[in-house]
C-alpha cells in the first residue's frame, strides 16, 4: 500500500507530526528537490522524505553540511527547479553565508528553508530566535501554530517563494515540529519536471557592479511580498475589545487557550501573524488605531514587538506597547502565564499554581546506551592521558562522555570546533590536548579544521569516534558510512584517507572495543607531536540492530566470584549493570554483547545470549 | 471548538518505554471520537534512557501542558508519575503503574528510589482521585512486556475522566498496529479496566 502522504487525492484527514504535515504541504506544492543536514527538532521532514524517496518522484539528499544543503538547494532552485533546504536553527549560522546572497540571485524555482528554533533548550545549545535571519537577508517569514497550518504554509510559502523568486523562511519551534494534530489533505499533484536554467548572470552573478541593482530588486521585493502579507489569510484579526494582542508562531495557540481558559474574549481584539515578515503595516497600524493598548505575545526576541514600536512611532501613535516587560525572552511560554498576563489586564486575580512541589528525586539524565563503542574509547583515553589533557569535545551522541565517571569533556563551542578550539588551546598552554570529533560531525565541518591544523603545524591528537552513523538526530547517513536503510553506501569516503590527503602523518586506526590495541595506539601517539589521528571504529549498536539487523551473540555476566569492588560500576557506568546486595550484576536484556567490561575485571565472563 | 470542555491529559515515562506509541495511540483514538485533538512530545534524549513526558489535550490549540494544568496524569513509572506530579492540578486524576524502572544512580547503588508508599502519599496531597496498576505484570499477563502500558490507556476509559470509549480505543489499535500484536494489546486493555474496576 502507498504511504498515505504519497496519496495524489486531497481530502481525508489523518493525524501528522508537524514535521510529516510540512513534508506533505511541500508534496501538494509539487516539490522536487530536497536538502538537508539533520538537527533535532526538524530531522523528522528530511528523514520522511528519505523513507519515502524510493516511491517518490522529488530528488533528496543528506548534504555534508547545512551551507552545502543550501548552495545545493539553492542551485537547484536557480535552475528551476521547486526546493526544500532543512535544518535546525544552529544550521542556518552555518547556512548564512549563502542564504544572504541567495536573497540577492533569487531562487526561480522557488524555495524554502526550514529553520527550527528550539526555545527551551530542549536538544540544542542556545535559543537563538531564527526571525532575525529574515529580517537580515529579506525575506518572507512563515510561523506556524498548529499541524494544518505546517502544512498549509510549507505548500503556500513554496508556492510564493516561485511566485516572487525569493528564498522563503518557514519558522518553526520545537513544539511545532513535535506536535500531532489533524491535517486535513490536499490535492498532490504530480510534481513535473524543473522548468530549467536560463542563462541571465547580470542576474544572478553578485559581482559589485551587478549586485547593486540586485539589491535593489531585493527592497522592491520586500515591498511587494509586504502587500501580499497584507492579504493573506494567515494574518488576521478577530474578536473586540480596548486591549490589543499581536501574537506570532505557537504562542498564537496559548493565546487561543488562554482566552478560552479566562472567560475573557469580550476584551481582547487579536492580530494574529502567520506570515510575520514583512510586518503587514497598514493592517498593524489599523489595528493599532482601533486598541488603547498593545500587548505583544511572542517567545523569545521582542522582533514584532520592536517592528511595532517602530510603527507606532513613525505614525505619531501614542498607545502604550507592551511584550517583554510582561512576559520573558528566553524560554517557552505555558497556556497559564499568557493567561496571567490577560487576567492582570483586566484586573482580575491571577492563578498561583498550588500543584505539589516533590523532593529532590535521583536523576535520569541521559547517558551512552549499552555496548556504546564511544565508552570504550573514552575509558581508553582516561586511562592513557588521565586528568593531565584538555579534552576538546565536539556535538553528538559522544559529548555525553561529559558526564562522570568517563568525564572526557572540558569545553564545546559548535560541530566541528574540536579541532580548531583544540588548536587554539594547545597555542595556549603545555598540556596534551585530545580533541574528540564524531564521524558525522568530522565530515559536517572537520575537514577544514583539520587541514589548517596541519598547515600550521598544531600539537593535538585527534579522536574521530566513527560509529558509522549521524547517531545523535537519529541514525542518519553521512559521507563515511558503509550501509543506509536503503542498502549499501556505493560512494563511502574513507575517514583514513581523507586525513591522509590532508597530511595527517601520524594516522592509526583500531576497534575501541579492544581495549588493548586502543590504549597501545593511544600511547604510541602520546609520545608523538603535531597533529596526529587516531580513528576508533565500531558501529554503534542502535543503527548494527537497525541496518546491518545484527544482535552480538554473547552477553556479559558476573562470576559468583565478584569481590564487590565494583569497578565496573564506578569507572564504566554501562547501564546495563546494577547492584544486587553488595556484588555487581548484568542485565542480559540490556546488555549489547560489547564484551567491554570483560577487559576491565576478570570476574565478568560471556555466555550466550538467551541461556 | 469552544464547546468541549478543555481536558488536558500528560503522560510521562522512561525512554524506550513505548510512552510514544501509547500517546499516539491515545492521540488517534481521540481524533476517531471526532473530538478536536493536539498532542506533543518532548523526546530529545528518549533512547538514551532519559524521562520521556507528551501530551494529549482534547478542545485546546496548544499541544503543550504547564505546570498545574494537567486534568490527567498517566505515569508509566511510578518515580516518574512522581516527578511529574508539578503538571498536575489540584483534584485531577493519577493512573500510575506500580513497578519501577530504576534510574541508573539507583541501580548502582548510589542512591536510593522513594518507596511507593511515597509515591502514593504525595499523589494524595494533591488529589484524591488516583488509581496504581501493576502495568508491566499486566502486560506479561497479556503476553507482552511492553503492552502494559495499554493496560494504563484501558484504565483510563474506565474512568470518567475522559470522553473515550474503550470500543475506539480498541479499534484504534487495530487499525494501527502490526496485525501479530494487536490481541496481546485488547487483551492488555481489558486487563487495565478490569483492574480498575477492582481498586
Ligand atoms: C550546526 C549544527 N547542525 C546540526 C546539529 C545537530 N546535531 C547534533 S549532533 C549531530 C551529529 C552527530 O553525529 P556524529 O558526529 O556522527 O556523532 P554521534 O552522535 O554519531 O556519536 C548533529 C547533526 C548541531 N548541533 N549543530
Ligand atoms: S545511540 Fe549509538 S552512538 Fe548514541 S549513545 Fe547510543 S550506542 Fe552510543
Ligand atoms: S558487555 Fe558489558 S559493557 Fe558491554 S553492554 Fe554488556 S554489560 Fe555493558
Amino acid at each position: 500500500m502507498a504511504h498515505p502522504l504519497l496519496s495524489p487525492e486531497g481530502g481525508a484527514t489523518h493525524l501528522l507530526l508537524g514535521n510529516e504535515a510540512i513534508v506533505r504541504g511541500a508534496l501538494e506544492a509539487g516539490i522536487q528537490v530536497v536538502t538537508c543536514y539533520p538537527g533535532t527538532p526538524s530531522s523528522e521532514v528530511p528523514d520522511t522524505f528519505y523513507r519515502l524517496a524510493p516511491n517518490a518522484k522529488y530528488k533528496f539528499e543528506y548534504s555534508a553540511n547545512e551551507k552545502v544543503a543550501l548552495e545545493v538547494g539553492g542551485g537547484a532552485s536557480l535552475s528551476g527547479a521547486m526546493t526544500l533546504t532543512t535544518m535546525k536553527h544552529v544550521g542556518v549560522n552555518v547556512a548564512a553565508d549563502p542564504l544572504l546572497t541567495l536573497s540577492y540571485t533569487g531562487t526561480p524555482g522557488g524555495m524554502m528553508l526550514l529553520s527550527a528554533d528550539d526555545p527551551g533548550c530542549h536538544s540544542s545549545q542556545n535559543e537563538q530566535d531564527n526571525r532575525y535571519y529574515g529580517r537580515l537577508a529579506g525575506l518572507p517569514v512563515f510561523e506556524p501554530s498548529s499541524a494544518q497550518e505546517a502544512k498549509d504554509m510549507a505548500r503556500d510559502g513554496l508556492l510564493l517563494s516561485q511566485k516572487h523568486e525569493s528564498p522563503l523562511l518557514l519558522r518553526t519551534t520545537t513544539r511545532v515540529n513535535h506536535l500531532r494534530g489533524p491535517v486535513e489533505f490536499g490535492p498532490m499533484p504530480a510534481p513535473g519536471k524543473p522548468e530549467g536554467f536560463t542563462r541571465n548572470p547580470a542576474k544572478r552573478v553578485p559581482i559589485p557592479a551587478f549586485a547593486r541593482p540586485m539589491h535593489e530588486r531585493l527592497l522592491k521585493r520586500i515591498a511587494a511580498l509586504r502587500e501580499e502579507a497584507e492579504k493573506s489569510p494567515y494574518n488576521k484579526i478577530h474578536g473586540t475589545g480596548a486591549i490589543g494582542i499581536a501574537a506570532s508562531g505557537i504562542s498564537r495557540a496559548y493565546l487561543a487557550d488562554a482566552i478560552m481558559e479566562t472567560g475573557l474574549a469580550g476584551k481582547f481584539k487579536v492580530m494574529e501573524l502567520g506570515f510575520s515578515h514583512p510586518l503587514p503595516e497598514n493592517m498593524a497600524l489599523d489595528f493599532m488605531k482601533s486598541v488603547d493598548k498593545l500587548i505583544v505575545i511572542e517567545e523569545l526576541e521582542p522582533i514584532l514587538e520592536n517592528d511595532l514600536r517602530v510603527l507606532a512611532q513613525k505614525n505619531g501613535l501614542n498607545l502604550t506597547i507592551e511584550g517583554k516587560g510582561l512576559l520573558p525572552p528566553n524560554g517557552e511560554f505555558t497556556v497559564t502565564m499568557v493567561a496571567n498576563v490577560l487576567r492582570a489586564q483586566v484586573g482580575e486575580e491571577t492563578f498561583a499554581c498550588d500543584s505539589c512541589i516533590p523532593a529532590e528525586l535521583p536523576q535520569r539524565p541521559p547517558n551512552l546506551c549499552a555496548g556504546c563503542p564511544h565508552r570504550a574509547t573514552y575509558f581508553a583515553a582516561r586511562k592513557v592521558f588521565g586528568d593531565d589533557a584538555i579534552y576538546s569535545s565536539d556535538i553528538g551522541c559522544y559529548t555525553l562522555g561529559l558526564l562522570p565517571p568517563l568525564s572526557m569533556a572540558d569545553f564545546l563551542v559548535c560541530m566541528g570546533s574540536s579541532i580548531s578550539a583544540g588548536c587554539g588551546a594547545s597555542l595556549a598552554n603545555d598540556k596534551p590536548v585530545v580533541a574528540f570529533i564524531g564521524d558525522s560531525t568530522f565530515f559536517h565541518s572537520g575537514l577544514t579544521g583539520l587541514a589548517s591544523a596541519v598547515f600550521n603545524n598544531h600539537d593535538v591528537l585527534l579522536v574521530i569516534l566513527d560509529n558509522h552513523t549521524t547517531a545523535m538526530t537519529g541514525h542518519q547517513p553521512h559521507p563515511g558510512v558503509e550501509m543506509t536503510i536503503h542498502g549499501a553506501n556505493e560512494h563511502r569516503l574513507d575517514i583514513a584517507r581523507a586525513c591522509e590527503g590532508l597530511g595527517v602523518e601520524h594516522i592509526r586506526q583500531v576497534n575501541p572495543l579492544n581495549q588493548k590495541k586502543t590504549t597501545a595506539a593511544l600511547e604510541e601517539l602520546k609520545e608523538m607531536s603535531g597533529v596526529r589521528v587516531l580513528i576508533a571504529r565500531e558501529p554503534c549498536p542502535l543503527h548494527t540492530r537497525r541496518v546491518y539487523k545484527k544482535t552480538a551473540p554473547m552477553v556479559a555476566y558476573v562470576a559468583d566470584s565478584c569481590t564487590g569492588r565494583a569497578e565496573c560500576l564506578d569507572k564504566l557506568a554501562c547501564p546495563a549493570f546494577y547492584k544486587e546486595g553488595d556484588k555487581a550484576a548484568v542485565n542480559p536484556i540490556l546488555c549489547s554483547g560489547c564484551m567491554l567490561c570483560l577487559q576491565v575485571c576478570t570476574h565478568i565472563k560471556s555466555k550466550k545470549r538467551g541461556r | 471548538m469552544s464547546d468541549i470542555k478543555p481536558i488536558r491529559i500528560m503522560l510521562t515515562g522512561v525512554g524506550g518505554q513505548g510512552t510514544l506509541t501509547a500517546t499516539t495511540l491515545l492521540a488517534k483514538t481521540v481524533l476517531a471520537e471526532g473530538l478536536p485533538v493536539t498532542s506533543g512530545e518532548i523526546h530529545g534524549m528518549a533512547q538514551r534512557g532519559g524521562v520521556v513526558e507528551s501530551t494529549v489535550l482534547i478542545g485546546c490549540k496548544s499541544p503543550k501542558i504547564g505546570l498545574g494544568e494537567a486534568d490527567v496524569l498517566l505515569g508509566f513509572e511510578p518515580l516518574e508519575t512522581m516527578r511529574a506530579m508539578p503538571y498536575l492540578r489540584k483534584g485531577g486524576l493519577v493512573l500510575s503503574s506500580t513497578e519501577f524502572l530504576p534510574p541508573l544512580s539507583v541501580a548502582m547503588g548510589k542512591q536510593e528510589n522513594p518507596s511507593l508508599e511515597t509515591v502514593k502519599e504525595v499523589v494524595a496531597q494533591c488529589t484524591d482521585k488516583s488509581f496504581y496498576l501493576p502495568c508491566q505484570t499486566l502486560g506479561l499477563e497479556a503476553g507482552a512486556v511492553q503492552a502494559g502500558n495499554l493496560a494504563l490507556l484501558g484504565a483510563l476509559t474506565a474512568t470518567d475522566a475522559v470522553p473515550v470509549s474503550l470500543q475506539t480505543l480498541a479499534e484504534t489499535i487495530k487499525s494501527n498496529l502490526p496485525a501479530k500484536i494487536v490481541d496481546v494489546n485488547i487483551k492488555a486493555l481489558e486487563l487495565g479496566v478490569r483492574s480498575l474496576e477492582n481498586t
